[in-house]
């Protein structure tokens, strides 16, 4: 079957669906596809907590959310996007309020705004501690007032349909019965979100696989700066459910077994409030050096929110305590959570400029999808939700503008005929001996080990020796579950083999990129190195593994310095 | 959606708290009482056949073998006026402490029905 | 660590027929049901299907009914339920797809139904600024905000279960939660939408949605609320004739 939509939007969370209205807007004889996966509302836009920045008050200017960004970024980002996006931050937040956001509110009625890490000014818009959560459901809500938005839930994207460099369409399972659909379309949005699940100890929904990323450099289209991925410094023990960096926005101490507050040695002005990358690196130190705790799920340190007393953790970090006393068994306003720095964002993605087009005609991509790049070697917190609803919205305007003033191209033969058979006859035919769930527990505690917060030369040789190891084993896998009706043991060797496509590229970039930056940390290479590094990563598909490229970083009005906070 | 289900999910116990037995004993305790209200009528209509007759009939309800009945059918009308009458000031929103008042007035029933057992065991065997 | 031996008995689901399978492991302190059923796929049985994603109890994916009594599997821990032999039914009130996976199309279809989204006669232009909601006002609210829209009220729900039509207490709860709020002007709109055979009049008060809520949004509160507004509001009506 194949169904036609002006515009398809792949990915249901806060970009895809603030994309969704923005096309709607746009064009209101446009009819728009919303493909996802997943339920509406299932999204992991809703694990987001802390906050969205923006500059909304006297005393913050947008100029300096942009130069807070760009020495957060350790001045990888794009100068010319990141003032973009700066700028637009303000409007984002207002509209979401008019759309019924429940914003926590100052004395005076208006939208409060807390302390996050990076930030020189408090500029975090949140909603208690479920700030991604309101958003979502805002968002959602909003969207369904657009009757030309069309909803595909449960739907599985296999593949994207590129021809010419153009974009026509995409196709995807109907979860549900099974049945290979294709999508022809004029644009094509991606919005899929990162790679999280890369890593073992990580923040990310069990959903988040990269397939938007992996679907378009498959088609031809490069990922940028994929070795760059954040470590958020505090992942809930023993899940790696995320604690808000709120946590430590509303004056939580990070102590180690000493009970000092260890910060003060590594970042004396902004302590526990310095980028996360600083604060991540700092904690695996004292790990490293022995002054962390020791437990059954391995060392940590602890964040203390006692001082703040139950009232306020109760009005502001509601869900923090929720989440520490569920799946830690700790009460924070009695006990310190312990915490250890954990895989949070993926930095790199699909290559994108400011007005989030790809290298592709009709093929747009926005949110952690994307690399635009904002975030550049590190992001900050309240950037992401924040970067889901301006480029989301510029996406949504955007390709609904390039459907307006193209028809639609006619789609290669068969291509649905071709797809479908090569799931469901290569794919699921397959009845090796591995076991898919081998292969991505190896992939994970791989990247885990090898390629995380420090790395060195040797760890990523051998890293990139697994993954591809891996990959081999992959093409003998075992998919036990041979039926068509919501068949996730399918589903789930898709994403692996999504995930093995990235690993390699994140493993790749992160062993050629000789010096330290952000978030990729070199033990070998410790230092900055502008001369020869300041430059993004281009990686394109080739038959025998990536092919790297480097382009300029965009710099406006900000020379790189030294970063110290 | 089966009958089975709907019949699971109104009068089933398994998985269901307290306000669910509260919910559950109301539907059952409405059904027996709806049969009483029918099985009166039919008592009513031996009225027809003179006042004699309808004595007779009932003379013969007010007997130990029927006390048992009599004093079920009395739990089953205080359960369902006090539960009937905590329905109505919840549903009107007027207060937040309907599980409270689940117990508070499940007490007032209890003492209730003892009290009237008693007067009916007077009547019919002493 | 601690651990113990664990049966999950699952309700499995396909092309119309059902059976039960066991499957038995070791499961250690700290294990949630869900970690039990990634489990058991991982190792056991690959073909059992069930929803999941954030396994911190805010995406609303793995709603499922746990020892009778619909519970979100990754909010429940194994060692606390009070049986080591362990049930997993899909939801109920649901049709089903496969073992635990059931179908919320007409969940969601009935949430949007309620307009779920400020109604507002004149929208605020963004240069004006935000509305102003007072940390009060947005108390009058915030706990109907709340809802995952996991579907436990849903399946608990004995009206659901005759009615098919009946709108349920995840979007009645959310209809109130607009009704509360003080930037939305939907008043009568929203009210007429409730205010009906399949709104809050079907709902007999079980409260039995509020006991299961993983998010203590109380939707039988908000219910008996809109019925409190509904009457007042007809009561209105019949002395402005």
């Amino acid at each position: 079957m194949i169904v036609q939509h002006d515009v398809t939007i792949v990915g249901a969370g806060l970009a895809g669906l603030r994309a969704a209205i923005a096309a709607a807007e746009t064009g209101e004889k446009l009819s728009i596809a919303l493909v996802s996966k997943i339920y509406p509302l299932r999204s992991h836009s809703v694990c987001a907590e802390g906050g969205t920045g923006a500059a909304l008050r006297e005393g913050d200017s947008i100029e300096l959310h942009a130069w807070d960004t760009v020495k957060g970024s350790d001045f990888l980002g794009d100068q010319d996007a990141i003032e973009f996006f700066c700028s637009q931050a303000p409007k984002e937040a207002i509209l979401l309020e008019h759309w019924g956001c429940p914003w926590s509110r100052t004395d005076q009625g208006l939208i409060d705004q807390r302390p996050f890490g990076g930030h020189s000014f408090p500029r975090a818009c949140y909603a208690a501690d479920r700030t991604g959560f309101h958003e979502m459901h805002t968002l959602y809500e909003r969207s369904l007032m657009y009757d030309n938005i069309i909803r595909y839930n449960e739907y599985f994207v296999t593949s994207l349909i590129i021809e010419d460099n153009h974009i026509k369409g995409l196709t995807a399972i109907d979860l549900k019965n099974g049945e290979m659909i294709g999508i022809h379309s004029k644009a094509v949005i991606l919005a899929t979100g990162g790679a999280g699940r890369l890593y073992e100890f990580t923040t990310y929904s069990y959903t988040v696989t990269g397939d938007g990323m992996a679907l378009a450099y498959r088609a031809g289209v490069p990922l940028k700066d994929m070795e760059f991925f954040q470590f958020h410094p505090t992942g809930l023990l023993p899940s790696g459910i995320l604690i808000t960096e709120g946590a430590r926005g509303e004056g939580g101490y990070l102590l180690n077994n000493k009970n000092e507050r260890f910060m003060e040695k590594y970042a004396p002005e902004k302590m526990e409030l310095a980028p996360r990358d600083i604060v991540s690196r700092s904690m695996m130190t004292e790990i490293i050096e022995g002054r962390g705790f020791k437990g059954p799920y391995g060392d940590y340190l602890l964040l203390d929110l006692r001082h703040l007393g139950e009232e306020r953790i109760e009005e502001r970090l509601p869900l923090i305590r929720e989440a520490s006393i569920k799946f830690s068994g700790v009460d924070p306003v009695e006990e310190p959570i312990p915490v250890r720095p954990v895989a949070h964002y993926t930095m790199g993605g699909v290559h994108a400029n400011m007005h989030t087009e790809t290298p592709v005609k009709g093929l747009y991509a926005a949110g952690e999808v994307a690399c635009v790049s904002i975030h550049g070697a590190n992001r900050l917190g309240t950037n992401s939700t924040m970067e889901c609803l301006v480029f989301g919205g510029v996406a949504g305007s955007r390709a609904a503008e390039f459907a307006l003033k193209n028809d639609f191209e006619a789609l290669p033969k068969d291509v649905v005929a071709k797809e479908e058979s090569r799931i469901f006859d290569d794919f699921m035919g397959r009845d090796g001996d591995e076991s898919i769930a081998e292969i991505r527990d190896t992939m994970r505690s791989t990247m885990e080990s090898k390629v995380g917060i420090f790395r060195k030369g040797d760890d990523l040789k051998e890293a990139l020796r697994i993954i591809k190891e891996l990959k081999n084993r992959f093409n003998n896998i075992q998919i036990s579950d041979k039926g068509r009706v919501f068949n996730t043991d399918l589903t789930s060797a898709l994403e692996l083999d999504f995930m093995l496509e990235l690993a390699e590229i994140v493993v790749l970039g992160a062993l050629k990129r000789e010096e330290s930056r952000g978030a990729h940390y070199r033990l070998d290479f410790p230092k900055r190195d502008d001369e020869n590094w300041l430059k993004h990563t281009m990686a394109y598909y080739t038959e025998d593994g990536p092919r790297l490229e480097y382009i300029p970083v965009t710099i406006t009005k900000w020379e790189p310095v030294e970063r110290k906070y | 959606m089966s009958l089975k289900n709907a019949i699971g999910l109104w009068f089933g116990l398994r998985g269901k708290s307290f306000t669910g037995y509260a919910f559950v004993l109301h539907r059952l305790t409405g059904i027996v009482l709806t049969i009483y209200l029918f099985l009166h009528l039919a008592f009513l209509t031996s009225l027809t056949q003179g006042e004699e007759a309808y004595t007779a009939l009932i003379r013969k309800t007010v007997t130990p073998t029927f006390l048992p009945f009599d004093i079920l059918l009395v739990g089953a009308t205080i359960y369902h006026g006090l539960n009937g009458l905590r329905l109505v000031i919840a549903e009107f929103g007027l207060t937040r402490y309907h599980k409270e008042l689940l117990w508070v007035l499940g007490l007032i029933g209890l003492i209730l029905w003892i009290y009237v057992s008693y007067l009916l065991y007077k009547i019919v065997v002493v | 660590m601690e651990e113990k031996n664990v049966v999950f008995v699952v309700k499995r689901f396909y092309n119309d027929s059902e059976e039960e399978r066991r499957y038995e492991f070791t499961a250690s302190r700290g294990m949630t049901v869900l970690d039990g059923l990634y489990y058991i796929k991982d190792h056991l049985d690959a073909t059992l299907a069930f929803r999941a994603s954030c396994r911190m109890g805010i995406c609303g994916s793995c709603g499922m009914i746990i020892n009778g009594r619909p519970m979100l599997a990754c909010s429940t821990q194994i060692f606390d339920l009070d049986s080591d032999i362990i049930t997993v039914e899909p939801l109920k009130n649901m049709d089903g797809i496969k073992d635990l996976v059931a179908d919320f199309n007409e969940f969601f279809e009935k949430h949007k139904k309620v307009k779920p989204y400020l109604i507002r006669k004149v929208e605020k232009s963004v240069e004006e600024g935000e509305y102003i909601q007072t940390p009060d006002q947005l108390k009058e609210y915030r706990q109907y905000a709340l809802c995952i829209k996991c579907g436990l009220c849903y399946s608990v729900c004995a009206i659901a279960g005759s009615n098919n039509e009946y709108l349920g207490p995840a979007s009645l709860a959310s209809a109130y939660r607009f009704m509360k709020d003080n930037r939305d002007e939907g008043g009568e709109e929203r009210l007429l939408l409730v205010d009906g055979h399949d709104g809050c009049w079907r709902c007999h008060f079980m409260a039995e949605c509020s006991e299961v809520c993983p998010k203590e949004v109380d939707p039988a509160k908000a219910i008996q609320m809109i019925k409190r507004k509904a009457f007042i509001a007809a009561f209105k009506r019949l002395f402005r004739r």
